[in-house]
């Protein structure tokens, strides 16, 4: 068989990370290739490589049977790679034709020169695209934005195409064109790399699935001879037995409930789509789903930093709705939030772990004076108890190794003593060690009676760890399971939207029995 | 084929960066030695006559010191100033500006100051222009805030108004314009009653003025402000990340306009210290601490101790090329500029060595 | 009474024409993302060295030709600071300005106190060189002609220069990837282009343009050093000021620089034309020559509230300006 790309043992780390470990993948010409994998899994970076933005460590890339070596995305256009980001690349104050013009490199030095247009209406044509050329991007929805960047590599002359992620911002009949549109690409002869989470549309689009798992190359197999069930355990694995206590505690009431919530992203797009959720004390409430898929926007909206479009949000019996954050925070509501780059929010990135520490508080000591004194000795109690590993307690944040950068901000949210505690992506990116650290102070906390909502990756912690699972896709929820009563295959088949379990039983999952919601009637 | 690959350093070393920044000065000072060299002056002479501004051998030694003194004091409140807005990222270079305005509203309460007492009255000078160039930095921060107006050519182009507004003052002979002499033909500016003019503390001949005090004990509470309390705090957190500052449930816009408010404030005050001091006021009273505070303050990395330091450096070299112009006349005091700016250039260098180191990329096809 | 008005329309372009020159320089460099409040230094920097060169070679292609490669290597020197070294663009370009002019009055005092004196250039052949060229036929257009028409060669240096940067900037690829990287420099990167490259190209090549226009103030001066006040006199600034009163446009440059000219000529001519007209345009003499001055200032202030507060689609401000690019930076 003739590959368009082979790859052979590749190997990336970011630091301590390695996102990708030893993968070898190979790309048939004329092939569409869905390359399936969890959050964190290394697809991305993998394609980074690709259209060279990021330089592999180690191993080799073959092109058409050739080694090459690409150090940046103008070597990878010339080696006939295109991809599509799944954070569009475009300059939105241009129209269409200006932003592919860009980078086309054969027609000369003038904008309109050997009938540039004609050329890109031609490739549109061929595609079976519907675009005007001459419309602004910032006008463009987001579909249209997406067609535009195919149509961009193609106009390119890229024989290998990448997208990563592409059908996430679509709707069902926009995702119908798309898939359309590549396999008249494929009809062509392009070679087509898919990135996607949902197993129907792997199913539906292509060839052969290769799948990644924790940075590492699990298989490739062939579409036909595999189904939905079977690739999902080779994403999500067989459940690995964690050593991960999980106490039992005895529930209270309902201390935060969450109903009919939606919330817009910053793209004006709703990214969380009428959840019902609650916690009570003393239970930990697991949030799974695929990056993206409306976890920020929750985490933000409960906090106060975003408006919500509806919903209502009782704490203890109180609406929280348009509170600020900071009364938010006065009623013990506690959210740390550990982005990609682990430092974007809730950490002041020049400031010591001392300031760090006071950031939510430092307004509660008397005077005008922030009280540094409790401040270093609450620092050092943190160091010492979380075995942060730092020179000393005026280190900036910034100079501590990513783990440790996690400590400091779990043991700031925790000191404050909140009811409930929101915690996202607690130990993205963490050594084993420094992962066991932070769920033992998480059952601490839960042992208190504090309800905490653990937002996280790795199904198998989650599994061992929260008393309940909630499944979100797209901004759905897809229902609230029992951690003891359900397996990974499902949560894996409900994070991607394959099923939905939230009315099953003719109970509507995500509404408590003993709700503190009452309405006119005096029903829960 | 990018081979060697910039990567920050893990850890800073205050030690390292000093000797960056030696190096870096010492590098600009042999540039100047050069250009020294080419107009026929050996350096070593000149330069010991720069950095002894004039002391040495000097029967009026205590003139330099005042003299000295004369451009350190605005200098030092106003790199002071503009520091807290940049420690906030708010890019304030509207430094000329305010300080024009705080003068102005100065001068308006000295030349109708007849009779009331001196202390009084400086008062009064300081409070009015506090007052003027705080409002002034207000409106540009709430503009900033609300709507995200460029804060950077608002800043510059008030500096350039109020410029032709002080020239107005001066070059204008009119009935109510009581800001000139009503002895001269051509317009002049008048000099303050000594009810405005600063007084000092007499030691011997040197006279210790108030400002010079002011300006110290300034220096030591901004060090305390920025280092200790609340609003310092808000401060460096808002510089930081302001996404943090609002995530940790402060308002941020609040925090912008109060920084914006005392850090013009204290322009505006550098202002009436500095009128009051000389007993006049003119078209180039500012001598350029606004702009020359933006390099001071950058020069220091916005630490406070250091802006202290850096000012006296700057001082020193300007006040050093004053006076060392007696005796070569072929250099003036452009020299202290063109130095400065030499200075500013090698240590932005240096800083950047120190904070970075050159690794070679690992070779993909090798490995 | 017409030879006033043609008098006037020649005014404006003969002394305004710097401005032309330092605009576009800066709204090049500004196109490619970077705020260089240097311009003022720079400009003062290709005068000098235009000049001096000029007068020594006697030719004016020389100046032309030195004054851009000065002004060109203050643009490498703020590239090498901003780009590659990341430094921030604000210090940077003030410190510039702070040097440039210092520059000036040090070689200028140097020189002047030096044996030779500051080098003349009367009756030298760069004098010659500079003097008004009459262009067949359009200068003898009435009224307007001999305003338009009868200029020293630089004018229309300065004129040709805008015309050529809208199309490059318009009209051919290297200006549209100029104008993607000031936008997204992330995207242009993604497409291939160079950003580093294309940086240090154009903001070497708009200080370049800027010195032109400094020569060309030193020339108008007759070559006369002043020692009290720079030859560049606030045109830098004013020019930082016009790229926003130009929406980033070179073309809108040529009509704002008419603009400012404007004002700026009635400050200097307002007592003719109040002498000319004293019916009409008596109440002239009135207005303190101050408030022309400031008018720029006053203008772009206006304009830039105005447009902060309308929506910003229609501002033709790069976007991604006054930021440093870091591709690893994601």
């Amino acid at each position: 068989m003739e590959y368009a790309i082979e790859l052979k043992g590749i190997t990336k780390s970011f630091g301590p990370v390695a996102a990708n470990k030893n993968i070898n993948l190979s790309l048939a010409k004329g092939e569409i290739l869905a390359l399936l994998g969890e959050n964190g899994s290394g697809k991305t970076t993998l394609m980074n490589m690709l259209s060279g933005i990021y330089m592999p460590d180690s191993g080799s890339i073959f092109i058409d049977g050739k080694k090459v070596s690409i150090n940046s995305p103008e070597d990878s256009g010339k080696l006939g790679i295109g991809m599509v980001h799944q954070h569009f690349k475009l300059v939105e104050r241009f129209t269409a034709l200006e932003n592919i013009r860009i980078g086309m490199r054969d027609e000369g030095r003038f904008m309109h020169g050997a009938d540039v247009r004609k050329k890109i209406e031609d490739t549109a044509e061929k595609f079976g695209f519907d675009i005007d050329l001459d419309k602004v991007v910032s006008n463009m929805a987001v579909s249209e934005k997406q067609t535009l960047e195919i149509l961009k590599v193609l106009c390119y002359g890229a024989k290998i195409i990448i997208l990563d992620e592409p059908t996430a911002v679509l709707t069902v009949q926009e995702i119908d064109r798309l898939f359309d549109v590549l396999r008249k690409m494929r009809e062509e002869g392009h070679s087509i790399i898919i990135i996607t989470h949902k197993l129907n549309e792997v199913m539906a689009i292509s060839d052969r699935v290769a799948v990644l798992r924790h940075g590492e190359y699990i298989d490739t197999v062939v579409t036909k001879e595999t189904n939905e069930k079977a690739l999902t355990e080779l994403m999500v694995g067989r459940k690995i037995e964690l050593n991960i206590d999980r106490p039992v505690m005895e529930k209270t009431h309902p201390l935060l409930e969450i109903r009919d919530l939606t919330v817009k992203n910053d793209e004006g797009v709703i990214a969380v789509d009428h959840i019902n959720f609650y916690i009570r004390g003393g239970e930990m409430l697991g949030v799974a789903g695929i990056a993206g898929s409306g976890q920020k926007e929750l985490c933000e909206a409960i906090a106060g930093l975003r408006k919500i479009e509806d919903g209502q949000m009782i704490h203890e019996g109180e609406s929280i709705v348009g509170m600020s954050p900071k009364k938010i925070l006065e009623h013990g509501i506690s959210m740390s939030f550990i982005p990609e780059d682990r430092l974007g929010m809730g950490l002041a990135p020049s400031l010591s772990i001392t300031d760090n520490m006071i950031l939510k508080n430092y307004n509660e000591s008397k005077g005008i004076f922030v009280d540094r004194k409790t401040a270093s000795e609450e620092a050092q109690k943190v160091i010492d108890r979380l075995e942060v590993v730092t020179p000393s307690t005026e280190t900036p944040v910034r100079r501590l190794s990513g783990g440790n950068v996690q400590k400091v901000l779990l043991g700031r949210e925790i000191k404050s003593g909140p009811n409930v505690l929101i915690t996202a992506y607690p130990v993205r990116g963490l050594d084993i060690n420094s992962s066991y650290t932070i769920y033992n102070i998480l059952n601490e906390q839960k042992e208190k009676g504090v309800g905490i909502l653990f937002v996280g990756e790795d199904l198998d912690v989650m599994l061992a760890l929260c008393d309940k699972i909630m499944v979100i896709c797209h901004g759905k929820l897809q229902g609230v399971v029992n951690s003891n009563h359900t397996t990974k295959e499902e949560l894996g088949l409900m994070m991607t939207g394959t099923i939905n379990i939230v009315n099953k039983d003719g109970k509507t999952d995500g509404i408590a029995k003993d709700s503190a919601f009452t309405d006119e009637e005096g029903n829960a | 084929m990018r081979k060697y690959h910039l990567v920050r350093r893990a850890d800073s070393k205050i030690g390292r960066t000093i000797i960056f920044y030696a190096v870096g000065i010492l590098v600009s000072l042999l540039i100047g030695a050069v250009i020294l060299m080419a107009l026929g002056i050996n350096p070593f002479d000149y330069y010991g006559k720069m950095f002894t501004i004039g002391l040495v051998g000097n029967r009026y030694g205590y003139k330099s010191i005042e003299g000295f003194l004369k451009i350190f004091v605005p200098l030092l409140i106003t790199s002071l100033a503009l520091g807290l807005s940049f420690k906030m990222r708010f890019w304030n270079i509207g430094g000329e500006g305010e300080f024009l305005i705080g003068a102005i509203t100065a001068s308006v309460i000295a030349f109708n100051s007849s009779g009331i007492p001196n202390f009084v009255t400086v008062l009064l000078m300081c409070l009015a222009a506090m007052i003027s160039s705080g409002i002034i930095g207000i409106a540009i921060a709430a503009l900033k805030v609300k709507f995200n107006t460029n804060e950077t050519l608002m800043t510059l182009m008030i500096n350039y108004i109020m410029l032709y507004v002080i020239r107005y003052i001066g070059e204008t002979k009119a009935d109510w314009n009581f800001f000139l002499r009503e002895d001269s033909e051509r317009p002049k500016f008048g000099t303050f009653p000594d009810s405005a003019v600063m007084t000092g503390i007499p030691l011997g001949q040197f006279k210790l003025l108030w400002s010079v005090i002011i300006a110290i004990v300034l220096t030591v509470i901004v060090y305390i402000y920025l280092k200790y309390t609340k609003q310092g705090y808000e401060i460096s957190v808002v510089g930081d990340s302001s996404a943090t500052a609002k995530y940790a449930g402060m308002s941020v816009g609040k925090i912008v306009l109060r920084t914006m408010f005392i850090s013009s404030a204290m322009i505006g005050l550098a202002a009436a210290l500095t009128v009051s001091a000389s007993g006049t006021i003119s078209d180039t009273v500012t001598n350029n601490v606004g702009w020359t505070g933006i390099i001071v303050a950058w020069l220091s990395k916005l630490s406070v101790p250091a802006i202290f330091v850096t000012s006296i450096l700057i001082s020193i070299l300007q006040y050093g090329c004053q006076a060392a112009a007696t005796q070569y006349p072929a250099i003036d005091s452009n020299y202290a500029d063109l130095l400065q700016g030499l200075i500013l250039f090698s240590v932005l260098v240096a800083d950047f060595a120190a904070n970075f180191k050159i690794v070679k990329k690992e070779d993909a096809k090798n490995a | 009474m017409l030879e006033v008005f043609t008098l006037f329309l020649f005014n404006i372009i003969v002394y305004n024409i710097p401005l032309l020159y330092g605009t576009t320089g800066e709204i090049m460099i500004e196109k490619s993302g970077s705020l260089n409040l240097g311009v003022e230094g720079t400009m003062a920097i290709g005068a000098v060295a235009g000049y001096l060169v000029g007068v020594k070679a006697d030719n004016l292609f020389v100046a032309v030709l030195v004054s851009f490669i000065a002004s060109g290597l203050v643009g490498l020197l703020f590239s090498f600071l901003t780009v590659t070294l990341q430094a921030n663009q604000n210090v940077t370009g003030l410190t510039i300005t702070t040097f440039g002019v210092a520059f000036y009055y040090f070689i200028g005092n140097a020189l002047a106190n030096s044996e030779g004196g500051w080098p003349r250039m009367n009756g030298t052949k760069l004098a010659e060189q500079s003097q008004a060229l009459e262009i067949p036929g359009l200068s003898k257009i009435p009224f307007i002609g001999e305003a338009l028409f009868s200029h020293g060669i630089l004018v229309y240096l300065g004129v040709i220069i805008a015309i050529l940067m809208w199309l490059y900037f318009n009209k051919t690829v290297p200006g549209l990837k100029l104008r993607a990287i000031g936008e997204n420099p992330g995207a242009a990167d993604s497409l291939g282009v160079n950003v580093t490259f294309y940086k240090y190209a154009h903001i070497i090549a708009g200080s370049g343009i800027m010195g032109i226009g400094g020569l060309y103030m030193g020339l108008n001066m007759g070559g006369t050093f002043e020692g009290s006040n720079c030859w560049i006199n606030g045109y830098g600034w004013i020019s930082i000021a016009l790229v926003i009163f130009a929406n980033w446009s070179p073309a809108k440059a040529l009509l704002g620089t008419l603009v400012f000219g404007f004002f700026n000529t009635l400050r200097v001519q307002n007592a003719a034309l109040a002498y000319a007209f004293p019916n009409a345009l008596g109440w002239l003499t009135k207005i303190p020559s101050h408030f022309f001055s400031a008018l720029p200032f006053i203008i772009t202030l206006i304009v830039l509230i105005a447009s902060s507060l309308s929506s910003k689609k229609k501002s033709g401000e790069p976007q991604a300006i006054g930021r440093n690019y870091y591709r690893e930076d994601r």
